[in-house]
């Protein structure tokens, strides 16, 4: 697979108003300001995705949808431990952070959380590019990165040499921070390039 | 000096005495190690699907079947002996599930299945392994005492 430069900015365009949206979300959910990075687009050699993503057995939590349409795809948003608790404590007016590890309640929040960032996403990108999409129900794994990665590559029983990942990172007050990571399908990338006509 | 070998998805390293190999963050993916004790070689691969069959595109490391017939290969040719040769895997696990429902595939345990059936077609005794679970693995290989030590975030250590 190899993408042209002027479809790695159109990917980036998408991870611009995907994500912004899912950033706006998140910063009306938390009643706290959130900053977007620049979306950046990887196409990485699946031996070089610790390259990509950091340590691959750093410990973290991964909310992660499956986005089902004609532009299909898999959504995670992906933070460290004490940046998810902040949040739950945050969304569930606990006095201190949960465990989340154990607290239902927490782990809970978390997926309504990934539940929201990732139809906001779905939302500006159907409006956007007409492309009908639905996001699934969430699932939360609190893992080391690698191995939550290596297992929604794997989902559908195939995977590329080469993974394309739409990845912006959000951050604000208290530690908050995370990635939002899009993993379009290898077939949904014509999709997406035919909205921009390219 | 000894030296960790890192090993990456869809990849195997081959090793000798006093290296070490390593995989980190394995989820359903299998971390395969054969080696030989006696000439002090071994090789680790991070394997990906069970079947190069199904799907015959792209890297051969990345397929239960074809990275083990390269491993063994390439052993073969350094150590000379096949008689000799052992393997320890661990991995395979299942990460998430939707609503407590398991994805339709399972292929975490498909992997396990498949490197087991694997060895046992290449005629590799499987001294010891460690699958499953709904957890991740980081895995380090000692070539000099063929101890494969397994760490996990919230399932302790162990080696095995």
């Amino acid at each position: 697979m190899e993408i042209s430069a002027i479809r790695f900015e159109a990917l980036k365009e998408i991870g611009n108003i995907g994500s912004g949206h899912a950033a706006t979300s998140l910063s009306n959910m938390l009643q706290t300001r959130i900053d977007m990075s620049v979306p950046k687009v990887w196409l990485v050699p699946l031996e070089k995705m610790g390259e990509a993503l950091g340590e691959m057995d750093a410990n973290r939590v991964a909310l992660y949808l499956k986005v089902e349409g004609e532009a299909s795809g898999k959504a995670l948003f992906v933070l460290p431990i004490p940046s998810a608790e902040g949040i739950a404590k945050n969304l569930l007016w606990m006095e201190e952070p949960p465990d989340i590890f154990h607290d239902e309640m927490a782990q809970s929040a978390l997926r309504e959380v990934g539940n929201i960032l990732v139809s906001s996403f779905v939302i500006a990108l159907t409006q956007f590019s007409g492309i009908q999409l639905q996001p699934s129900v969430p699932a939360l794994a609190v893992d080391m990165i690698g191995a939550m990665i290596d297992s929604v590559l794997l989902e559908d029983g195939r995977v590329d040499d080469n993974v394309l990942i739409i990845d912006t990172k959000l951050s604000g007050l208290d530690d908050i921070e995370g990635k939002f990571l899009f993993i379009p399908d290898e077939g949904s990338l014509d999709k997406i390039f035919g909205v921009f006509g390219i | 000096m000894s030296t960790t070998l890192v090993v990456g998805m869809a990849d195997y390293k081959i090793g000798r005495t006093p290296d070490k190999l390593m995989t980190a963050g394995l989820g359903s993916c299998i971390g395969i190690c054969v080696f030989d004790l006696y000439a002090q070689i071994g090789s680790m691969g991070h394997i990906m699907l069970p079947s190069s069959r199904e799907n015959m595109k792209g890297n051969p490391a990345k397929y239960a079947d074809t990275c083990l017939e390269i491993m063994l290969e390439e052993l073969f040719r350094l150590a000379g002996n096949r008689l000799r040769l052992q393997a320890k895997i661990a991995g395979g696990a299942q990460m998430f599930s939707f609503n407590g429902k398991a994805p339709l595939l399972k292929i975490g345990e498909r992997n396990a299945e498949a490197v087991q059936q694997e060895l046992k077609k290449a005629g590799i005794p499987l001294l010891s392994y460690d699958v499953g679970g709904t957890h991740g693995r980081t895995i380090n290989f000692d070539l000099k005492t063929g101890n494969l030590h397994i760490r996990t975030i919230n399932h302790g250590e162990k080696v095995i």
